[in-house]
């Protein structure tokens, strides 16, 4: 068993996670941070990508709202990369109550949210695509976050200052010492190799798993109501303005344009398990007809993808158990020393993705109590690795940028820009060939082909890079498809059906992965699927190095002579 | 408006609508092939694979079509009958032998699947394939080299070649460094250069030293398009090693050949071709259409016939749709569907790999091919129910035996009614 030591152990690899271990790191601390999966793949990585300006909370929970503005200015600074500035608008559609949006601008007054009503008609010409019905339109500051590149920002910036930041690994159990939680064992997942790692103190921030890493510290009563919701992602930009209905928060009046699409959100329901990722027909149908009333036409539009996420709603005794919206949204910071007498340990769930620095600050503060540190947070001032420059993301950098050198770079994937350095320098950087994995910091295969295209291309050229064997290459081909099909078959319709009928039709009516060396549908291998395989060994390899480095003279094939007779590749 | 009068209108031109549109002009209709764009042909490797996996892999089409038509009487092939596939199969390599590209035959028969590499290094059970396959099958494969450049991020020939290994076949990879004016390149486009002498030449040149090993060369399909046989011939004679094609990404230069080699011999038969006559709307008399309605340049086109062939596609082209509210429509028509799961039903399971209840929806036909409740109109290609055609491997097969069966049908009614 390898054993590792450090003064904090974040377990949680989510924002308020990625948020603490950057936080300490920046305080001088020693940090390690383990996650069972992937950085963000919980729910950070599962909301619609909203930074909320505050609005939704003003007249409801005030001080939520406060919380919201404040993290909202101090992102846009810290984090400005990360954030592409959109704006937002609350607008009164014909099926929200008309009183409502005067006690919203009120509320926004008195809670320092910026709020600016403006005409109808300037909001419909700035969002055409806007229910014509609406009858009131206010401006706020909303903006869309990308939380897998404020996630790694975060983990990047920890890791520059020493701490160890330890994706796939899974907390096996707590470790104790009498009063005192010392740290924890973990199984690398991947590796296969046991860890032990002893910690000063122990950070619980894994959010709506928080309740299950608690009980394994020996602490009862640490009760977080999972609350699901799905969203769906549009495979357009239907509005470029975050669209807000006016109206108490509910079902499906959030509509977030970012990057490329626009994500309808969401839906609350009650759940046992954090890991439930069910999507009834029910709410799919739900946020459709919702939609429809933001955007009509939305039903006409191709819906791209649903997932669901599950908010980190910590226990109010007040709170029914049916409808967890009802629920605090305010996090909680447990600190185990006075509420269970048990030293070295700290619980950080609920709140909500905008609010995760302010999480991380709190949580660090009490860490820093217990080791007697004296460390100010540096938070709200250091920019994240990439945003040095304070500036914010504007939609179409990718695609400048690409254009630049578009006939120096190969495109793998055309629907997110993905050129094949940028894959091989992850495949290098993160070690990972996990496709889901290189997807989630490439948006590889997040586009409208979902992969059609992309993932024989990206696995073509793992292998051939050494990253991957045949056989692992199928399984993660199988994989990746199993994985998106997921997220399609609840909403498959209209042109995304059309696109996977294509997808298929490269998959099986091309490549016929389905009858790869060990695929899904392959025969029982016997000596391989030939009659009479063949025995011989691999063929002598070609000379060594690059052959064709140096075409032999006057080779038409050469840079530069090529043949003006006959068509050019490509024209 | 204009119009236009012919025996028969074939909607659609992908290979099942082609089909029907050559083998009508052979029969002596006047007919024409309408259609919006060019169809399956350009997204498909180009071989017409009747059955390859019934749902263990099939070794002879014609022996496993009578029992796959026996367990689903309503598949196409139990509807076209085993006969008619058998006829149109050689009807096609006829076609094939005396059209537009000289020497670029098809190849193989009903009676044993050919097993062609895949790009990605599977072996996919092919009955008819064109020439600059044929050396691919593996079962008669010696020592293959995979050949693919960095340039072309549609083939990855380590892949394939590890997986062909396997396989029991005896293959290795190699990587040829070419230049083109970007980085970018897609078959089609070294297609194009291969259809010039000086650059095969060269690329035969730079090649030949590298695959001393070996007795067959693999390179993905990109071996011309004006004279895919000559390539083939040349970089033989060059390299002086078996040579084959294998199908990758679309757009598929050997599909292009293919709707060339249907093209040609549609006009050759007298037919006509009309692409970017996208059907917008119909006109029926009681139970029949009379004509159709084309969004054609400049101002629309009524097209009236007696007779209709509906060669539209399924889902993947549009042809068939799916709404939000899961509820199915044939787009061109207005024809009823069949296969397609109730109110109730899940039309979609979880399991990516498994078959999807709506897989065999298609429109609603009778044993003749008729569209149920519109006598004049005759369904063929993907357009039709009961087949899941990838978990099969019969998608062009069942392109090629419906419009070849649905043009016989057709040609037999309109023989009678000038009879009568």
């Amino acid at each position: 068993m390898v054993k590792l030591a450090t003064e904090v152990l974040v377990i949680g690899g989510g924002a308020t996670g990625a948020g603490v271990a950057w936080d300490a790191s920046l305080r001088g601390l020693d940090v390690i941070l383990v996650d069972r999966l992937d950085l963000a793949e919980g729910t950070s990585g599962r909301f619609h990508g909203l930074l909320h300006s505050g609005g939704r909370y003003v007249v409801k929970d005030a001080p939520a709202a406060r919380e919201c503005i404040a993290e909202n200015r101090i992102l846009r600074r810290v984090a400005a990369d990360c954030i592409e500035d959109t704006g937002g608008m609350f607008v009164t559609t014909p099926w929200d109550d008309p009183e409502y949006a005067d006690r919203f601008a009120a509320a926004c007054r008195q809670t320092d949210v910026d709020c600016e009503e403006i005409p109808v008609a300037v909001a419909l010409r700035e969002e055409p695509r806007l229910n014509p019905g609406i009858s009131r339109a206010f401006r706020v500051p909303d903006a869309n976050m990308d939380i897998w590149k404020t996630v790694w920002a975060m983990a990047h910036g920890a890791e520059q200052r020493g701490a160890r930041i330890l994706p796939y690994h899974q907390v096996t159990a707590i470790r104790r010492e009498g009063d005192t939680v010392t740290g924890a064992l973990v199984n690398d997942v991947r590796g296969g190799e046991e860890l032990e790692i002893e910690a000063r103190v122990t950070v619980n921030a894994t959010g709506a798993w928080a309740g299950q890493i608690a009980t394994m510290a020996g602490i009862e009563g640490v009760r977080v109501f999972p609350g699901r919701g799905i969203m769906i992602a549009m495979n357009h930009r239907l509005v470029n303005t975050v669209i807000n209905r006016c109206q108490l928060p509910t079902d499906g009046d959030i509509l977030v344009p970012i990057r490329t699409v626009s994500v309808i959100g969401t839906t609350d329901q009650h759940t046992e398990d954090p890991d439930d990722h069910t999507v009834a027909r029910s709410e799919v149908d739900q946020m459709l007809d919702d939609g429809e009333k933001l955007v009509p036409g939305f039903r006409q539009a191709r819906a791209l993808r649903v997932w669901t996420g599950v908010r980190p709603l910590f226990e109010d005794a007040k709170a029914s158990d049916t409808d967890t919206r009802d629920v605090t949204r305010a996090h909680a910071l447990l600190d185990h020393r006075e509420r269970d007498s048990v030293g070295g340990f700290v619980t950080i769930t609920g709140g909500k993705v905008t609010t995760f620095r302010l999480m991380a600050q709190e949580t660090v503060d009490a860490v820093c109590d217990m080791l007697g540190s004296a460390a100010a947070c540096n938070t709200a001032t250091q920019p994240l690795p990439g945003s040095e420059d304070g500036a914010n993301y504007r939609l179409g950098e990718r695609l400048a940028r690409k254009e630049e050198r578009l006939r120096e770079e190969q495109i793998i994937c055309e629907c997110e820009l993905v050129s094949r350095e940028r894959l091989t320098g992850v495949l290098e950087q993160s070690g990972s060939t996990d496709l889901d994995d290189i997807r989630r910091r490439l948006r590889l295969g997040m586009g409208p082909c979902q992969g059609g295209f992309c993932i024989y291309r990206a696995v073509g050229i793992m292998h051939g890079a050494g990253g991957l064997d045949a056989p692992a290459a199928g399984a993660s081909l199988s994989a990746f498809l199993e994985e998106r099909w997921k997220g399609v078959w609840p909403i498959l319709y209209g042109d995304q059906l059309r696109q996977v009928r294509l997808d298929e039709w490269i998959f099986h009516g091309v490549l016929d992965v389905d009858h790869l060396p060990g695929g899904p549908l392959a025969a029982p291998a016997e000596g391989g699927p030939l009659a009479a395989g063949s025995e011989g060994g691999p063929l002598a390899a070609p000379a060594e190095g690059d052959p064709l480095a140096a075409g032999p003279e006057g080779d038409p094939l050469a840079a530069g002579q090529t043949p003006s007779a006959g068509f050019e590749a490509d024209s | 408006m204009r119009r236009r009068r012919y025996d028969v209108v074939v909607i659609g031109a992908g290979t099942a609508g082609l089909v029907a549109g050559v083998r009508l002009a052979e029969l002596g209709a006047e007919v024409c092939v309408v259609a919006k764009g060019v169809g399956s042909t350009h997204l498909a490797p180009g071989t017409i694979d009747v059955l390859g996996y019934a749902p263990q892999r099939v070794d002879s089409p014609s022996a496993a079509l009578a029992a796959l038509a026996a367990e689903r009487p309503d598949h196409p092939y139990a509807l076209i009958g085993v006969d008619t596939v058998s006829a149109a199969a050689d009807w096609f390599i006829a076609t094939a032998a005396r059209g537009a590209l000289p020497g670029y035959n098809y190849v193989g028969s009903l009676d044993r699947n050919l097993l062609l590499p895949t790009a990605v290094g599977a072996l996919k059970p092919s009955a008819l394939v064109p020439e600059t396959f044929a050396a691919g099958d593996s079962r008669l494969l010696g020592r293959v080299a995979v050949v693919g450049t960095p340039r072309l991020r549609d083939f990855h020939p380590s892949l394939c070649a590890e997986n062909l290994r396997a396989a029991g076949i005896d293959a290795s990879a190699i990587s040829i460094e070419i230049e083109t004016d970007r980085a970018d390149t897609s078959t089609l486009g070294l297609a194009h250069r291969f259809d010039d002498p000086a650059w095969r030449a060269a690329f035969s040149a730079r090649l030949a030293p590298l695959i001393k090993g070996a007795d067959h060369v693999a390179l993905p399909a990109m071996l011309g398009l004006a004279d895919p046989h000559g390539v083939l011939g040349e970089l033989e004679s060059r390299l002086g090693r078996r040579v084959f094609e294998i199908p990758t990404l679309p757009p598929s230069v050997p599909g292009m050949r293919l709707f060339e080699i249907l093209r040609q011999a549609l006009l050759a038969a007298g037919g006509r071709l009309a692409l970017g006559a996208g059907v917008v709307s119909h006109a029926r008399d009681g139970e029949r259409i009379v004509s159709v309605e084309a969004a054609t340049a400049g101002s629309p086109t009524r097209y009236e016939a007696g007779a209709f062939v509906l060669a539209s596609g399924g889902f993947h082209s549009g042809a068939i749709t799916l709404d939000s509210h899961w509820a199915a429509h044939e787009q061109v028509l207005g024809l009823e569907l069949r296969g397609v799961p109730g109110v109730d039903e899940e039309r979609f399971v979880p399991g990516y790999f498994d078959e999807q209840p709506l897989a065999r929806a298609g429109v609603a036909v009778d044993s003749e091919l008729r569209a149920t409740g519109t006598p004049n109109v005759f369904v063929a290609g993907a357009s039709l129910p009961g087949s899941a055609s990838w978990r099969e491997g019969s998608g062009e097969g069942i392109a090629l035996a419906s419009g070849y069966r649905a043009a016989g049908r057709v040609a037999a009614e309109l023989g009678e009614r000038v009879a009568a």
